[in-house]
């Protein structure tokens, strides 16, 4: 198994409409898409949220890497239409895939935040938001470790099978036991991790001012907002259609016979 | 049918590894390893030595060329079964500890080889002796000391008795009895037949033990040779971005005041021995 997918919610600099946008705006668009797939369970409601989510994604220039996040969660999907067509005897197989397009949306939603969003500048637009400087900071180093923690994961399952380890089990209780032997060193080594960062920090005085000054600033511009509000009327849209879904066509409310 | 004590035991050939973000690892990499070899990989850090090891027992698959185990193309092999053969041992052994104790880790380790109670048992008691940590068998891998839980990560491949054993910078961190131990360790591996290969930064362990070296950079193989003449070259080494052995610079300064030390003669032991007789004969005169 390989955890190359992760590499798809690493920031990547490049000069798009969608990278300039500020932090603010593209952390509204992550918590907008994910409110709006938790709203619904049904088929083509998330498709067409899903559909929406395109035009982001072209605009950024970042249609491979969104493949590759989608890709790389397909263990989830098998793991869901399995579960779910075996446990629920109604509309089983239409709820499954109505939770696969919900985690693709909310992954795709994320996924657009971290390719896009400067760990740096997510510090500066959370104290903007008032958001106490510490507090800022241990996020924007939580989100630059992400990367740091996937390639862990993969050493470690390399340690482990170098001794036998496998990791496709038959039965759901092996496939949680066989968890162990992955998340006791990956926690172990995130916490030690966190330690030496935190004593790092700590041998240069962090937190030793108060009052802190900034060498860059970010400013929410025209283009922040227009996004912005085309998210709000995204996201009121996706509430109305929630309390009136009975009154939708059928086409709307369809679902698989199965 | 050709003899399988004919072959070499590994068998890289053309051997190419690009990694997904387009870094080419590997580079028409072929060489051979013998049975009962005791081979040092050393090059600077990117050179490619780790993603050549992790070829080794299948841990990564060559984008072009392949890898042969006796012969065998392990291609098609999975993970679990070239391990069997091939054990290799990670820088950090944080990376694998995760048991609740040191007997339950090397039991771990055993498992997969569908041995039975008694004698995953027995093989549990003689590698804790045999590694000097039966004191602490009920005791959490996590609350060893750095050169303890290396050891432990070391007996739980050793355990598994594969015949080829592949360390990634075995003596880094480690303290002069450690490094001692782990000389000691790969001698009885050797005398039991085993072939070794280690990656490795330590150059004065390296020219003190190892008797072939294969050098990289930019993911090929510059040169691989007998230690004598590899650590001889001064082209070679700085190509590689190494420096010179302490012990070779030291031949240099005695160069100086009129002592030339035979080229072929590098080891510490040899040095000693070299001016022992150097300087009787001189007393002799």
């Amino acid at each position: 198994m390989s955890l190359e997918f992760l590499s798809a919610f690493k920031f990547l600099k490049k000069e798009t409409f969608l990278h300039n946008l500020d932090p603010r705006a593209k952390l509204l668009l992550a918590i907008t898409y994910t409110i709006s797939a938790l709203l619904f369970q049904e088929i083509i409601p998330l498709l067409l949220l899903l559909i929406t989510l395109f035009p982001v994604i072209i605009i950024g220039r970042l249609f491979k890497k969104w493949l590759e996040s989608v890709k790389g969660m397909s263990f989830l999907y098998i793991f869901i239409i399995v579960l779910n067509t075996l446990f629920i005897n109604e509309n089983g197989l239409s709820f499954a895939i109505a939770m696969i397009l919900r985690i693709s949306i909310m992954i795709s939603a994320f996924s657009l935040f971290f390719l896009t969003v400067d760990p740096n500048d997510l510090a500066l637009s959370l104290i903007s938001m008032k958001i106490p400087y510490e507090y800022a900071f241990s996020f924007s180093l939580a989100f630059r470790f992400v990367p740091t923690i996937a390639i862990e994961t993969q050493n470690i399952i390399d340690a482990q099978q170098s001794r036998g380890y496998e990791m496709q089990k038959k039965g759901i209780i092996n496939q949680i036991r066989n968890l162990f032997p992955l998340l006791v060193p990956l926690i172990v080594s995130s916490i030690k991790r966190a330690f030496n960062v935190a004593e790092a920090l700590e041998s240069r005085s962090f937190g030793s001012k108060k009052g802190r000054t900034f060498y860059y600033t970010i400013r929410y511009s025209l283009k922040d907002w227009i996004f912005s509000l085309y998210l709000i009327f995204l996201l009121t849209f996706s509430i109305y259609v929630k309390i009136n879904f009975m009154l939708m066509p059928l086409w709307f409310r369809w679902s698989l016979p199965l | 049918m050709k003899d399988i004590n004919s072959l070499p035991l590994i068998m890289v050939h053309d051997v190419d590894y690009v990694y997904s973000n387009g870094t080419i690892a590997l580079k028409q990499v072929s060489l051979n390893i013998k049975k009962g070899e005791f081979i040092a990989i050393m090059g600077q850090n990117g050179a490619g030595k780790t993603t050549l090891i992790r070829t080794f027992n299948g841990l990564i698959r060559p984008t072009k060329g392949s890898i042969y185990l006796e012969g065998e193309n392990i291609d098609s092999k999975t993970i679990a079964t070239i391990s069997k053969k091939v054990g290799v041992i990670f820088q950090n052994p944080m990376h694998q500890l995760f048991s609740n104790t040191l007997e339950d880790e090397i039991k771990f380790s055993l498992k997969s080889l569908n041995l039975d109670k008694e004698e995953i048992q027995i093989k549990v008691d003689q590698i804790l002796k045999e590694f000097d940590l039966e004191k602490y068998r009920k005791r959490s891998p996590l609350n060893l000391s750095g050169g303890e839980s290396k050891k432990l990560a070391i007996a739980s491949i050793i355990c598994r008795d594969p015949d080829i054993l592949v360390f990634d910078e075995p003596t880094l961190g480690q303290d002069a009895k450690e490094i001692n131990f782990f000389l000691g360790l790969i001698k009885n591996e050797l005398k039991r037949g085993k072939t070794i290969i280690m990656v490795t930064h330590n150059i004065e362990f390296t020219i003190e033990h190892a008797p072939r070296i294969i050098l990289m950079g930019g993911g090929q193989i510059i040169a691989d040779g007998p230690t004598q003449s590899i650590f001889t070259n001064e082209f070679l080494i700085s190509k590689s971005s190494l420096i010179m052995p302490q012990i070779y610079l030291f031949k240099k300064e005695l160069q100086k005041i009129g002592i030339t030390i035979p080229k072929e003669v590098i080891r510490e032991s040899e040095i000693i021995s070299f001016l022992d007789n150097y300087l009787e004969s001189k007393s002799t005169i």
